[in-house]
């Protein structure tokens, strides 16, 4: 661990974590692009990088943007991140009573707080972890990703059956190209760039990217007010902190063991937070309407959700979100390979990036707090103005990747496509995951199938992968379960 | 036309052309050997059992909420432009289609006539700047070598 820190006071390491820091938070205080988006955007220019440089600054954008996200949602009433929704409630109403400042504040502090916690939890837990991942074989990795996949449809917002339909396209999509065991291509249909398979930057450029902008076009007329924050009244006061210590605790716990299971992340994390300070609360009734424990807690959760997620991709190699779905990808790119070898084989980056996460969190809150206003001028800025520049970002950085018109085409068709799939109700987050699994999953399934010599049995006896798949089999089960008994309970009143 | 029924048929036939791929031209394999057709085939049927499903609940509560209206105009201006841009990069070369698309978006904006020229000109220097020398980015030349 203090090898970790040795490697992130390294001054490139320090100012590539500066970048992908200062990024993120530009990126979640700007409504409509999100980190996923922006971390592909990127992940091109880092190829001249080192590794560790690279998974630093994309790090840092990630856990940035939870922090940016707070400031739209208080001053501006719109999220910059999916994940500050909740902030706008209890945030956008201290805002409006001339409190910005202190909302914007705890949530600055919660999230180091939060942050700093959860990595120091990962810091012991990682390790542990690796440890029992090493006696994993492919039958227990493809049980283990059965069930992430199942979890990450569990928690989606919409109907689980079109969650599901979205992991099997994910995974159909993503054997597109060369088959590794046979050789043979897949569903190519002759064209040169599908023959390497579908690349993973254009894919979520297009899906997440350019599918947000073609959906805001809609509201382009929308004007912003934004409030602006009294310049010295940034710090809580006591009372303040009185109310949100004990959120933001629960916050943090509740936001890294929600962000470790993938698909649920920070988005169900601040949910749940603010569900839960509602629910404890002695006075539920000053929820909505400027209570700090709203922004506190959520905040919390959502930036500990975020240190949480990492904790599947750098122990097991699985990706929780999108966003280390990209982060897997960026390693793969780089040469290393991610699994929980990768504390052994790279031990710089596993500790060098958690060790830089410390310090991108105490940089953000250095950051957050003296730039209001710079970002809250950035709000300013309408979005006509800004959507070509972000839409040109996207079209450069797809077409980078390989100096390929293809792979720009690729994002076209990706955001045509995550666009319909928004405008008909279906989510996107499954099918990039199980885009990225999808391939190890195969892998899996065919090494298992070949250890075992053809009998299915293998992922029952082994007790780990037995207990995934019931696990998993659990997950799909229980909402039929419960709708019917909600039904049958109505008919019999 | 409702939502859920449409997209059900959608994936339906996606469900049906990789099932029939996946057992027709790639090679199933068996048990012991799962050949390169074993994945999609197994995925195609279950994506066809859940979009069977999904067009079963459709009809069967008469849920029919269309999808949200399209601004076709705005839409189909900014599809076009970022193919466009896609179709000539290579040939007319960046600074070229750079400027020209980002003069026909700025169009969104509402600027005056000499703002807008303006600040394409400048946004296309800006970002050639920034790619070519600081990112260092290869760049497509095209037709006039710039």
């Amino acid at each position: 661990m203090l090898n970790g820190f040795q490697v992130a006071f390294q001054p490139i390491n320090l100012l590539y974590c500066f970048i992908g820091v200062f990024i993120g938070t530009l990126v979640g205080v700007l409504p409509g692009l999100g980190p996923a988006a922006a971390i592909a955007l990127l992940l091109p220019s880092t190829f001249a990088l080192s590794p560790v440089a690279s998974i630093i600054m994309l790090a840092g954008i990630y856990y940035g943007a939870m922090y940016g996200g707070s400031t739209t949602s208080i001053l501006v009433n719109i999220p910059g991140e999916a994940a500050s929704v909740v902030t706008c409630l209890d945030g956008h109403a201290m805002a409006r009573q001339g409190r910005a400042g202190p909302a914007l504040g705890i949530a600055a502090f919660g999230s180091f707080i939060a942050g700093t916690l959860s990595i120091l939890i990962l810091t012991f837990l990682a390790p542990l972890l690796v440890k029992i991942a090493l006696s994993f074989g492919p039958p227990e990795y493809f049980s283990l990703m059965v069930l992430g996949t199942t979890l990450v449809t569990y928690f989606t917002q919409g109907s689980m059956v079109k969650a599901l339909m979205m992991a099997l396209v994910g995974v159909l999509l993503g054997s597109v190209g060369v088959d590794s065991i046979s050789g043979r291509y897949r569903f190519t249909f002759g064209i040169q760039t599908l023959m390497d398979g579908l690349g993973l930057v254009p894919v979520i450029m297009g899906l997440f990217g350019i599918s947000e902008v073609l959906l805001n076009l809609e509201n382009l007329a929308r004007q912003r007010r934004v409030y602006a924050a009294p310049s010295g009244g940034l710090l809580p006061n006591r009372e303040d902190w009185r109310r949100s210590a004990i959120p933001i605790a629960r916050g943090s716990l509740l936001g890294f063991f929600l962000g470790i299971l993938p698909g649920a992340g920070a988005i169900i994390a601040s949910l749940a937070s603010y569900a839960t300070e509602k629910r404890v609360s002695k006075h539920p009734e000053r929820f909505g309407r400027g209570a700090i424990e709203g922004v506190a807690g959520p905040e919390a959760a959502n930036n500990a959700a975020a240190g949480g997620a990492f904790i599947p991709l750098l122990t097991l190699g699985i990706p929780a979100n999108p966003v280390m779905a990209i982060l897997l990808g960026a390693l793969m790119i780089h040469g290393l390979q991610p699994g929980p070898l990768l504390m052994q084989r790279a031990p710089d980056l596993f500790w060098g990036t958690i060790a830089s996460m410390y310090i991108g969190n105490a940089m953000l809150l250095v950051l957050n707090l003296p730039l209001i206003g710079i970002w809250t001028r950035l709000l300013r800025v309408p979005y006509a103005l800004l959507f070509p520049f972000i839409l040109l970002f996207c079209l450069i950085g797809a077409y980078s990747v390989g100096n390929n018109v293809g792979d720009g085409i690729v994002m076209w068709v990706f955001g045509v496509l995550g666009y319909l799939l928004k405008k008909f109700d279906y989510e996107a987050a499954p099918l990039i995951l199980a885009m990225v699994i999808g391939p190890m999953m195969e892998e899996a399934l065919r090494q298992s199938l070949i250890l075992s010599r053809g009998e299915f049995t293998i992922f029952f006896s082994r007790p780990i992968s037995a207990g995934f798949i019931l696990s998993a089999a659990l997950l799909l089960i229980l909402p039929f379960v419960t709708r019917r008994s909600e039904a049958s309970q109505t008919h019999e009143r | 036309m409702p939502k859920d029924l449409t997209s059900g048929i959608f994936w339906l036939a996606i469900a049906i052309f990789v099932t029939i791929e996946g057992f027709t031209k790639l090679k199933l394999g068996t048990l012991h050997q799962p050949g390169p057709g074993f994945f999609p085939f197994w995925g195609g049927l279950l994506l066809g059992t859940f979009s069977l499903m999904l067009l079963a609940r459709s009809l069967k509560f008469h849920d029919w909420i269309a999808a949200s209206a399209i601004s076709w105009p705005a839409l189909s201006l900014v599809l076009a432009a970022l193919l466009g841009y896609l179709l000539f990069l290579e040939t007319l070369g960046f600074l070229i289609v750079t400027l020209l698309f980002l003069l026909a978006l700025f169009c969104f904006a509402e600027l005056g006539w000499v703002k807008h020229v303006a600040l394409s000109v400048i946004a296309t220097s800006v970002v050639y700047a920034l790619f070519k020398f600081w990112l260092k980015v290869q760049l497509p030349l095209g037709l006039f070598g710039i």
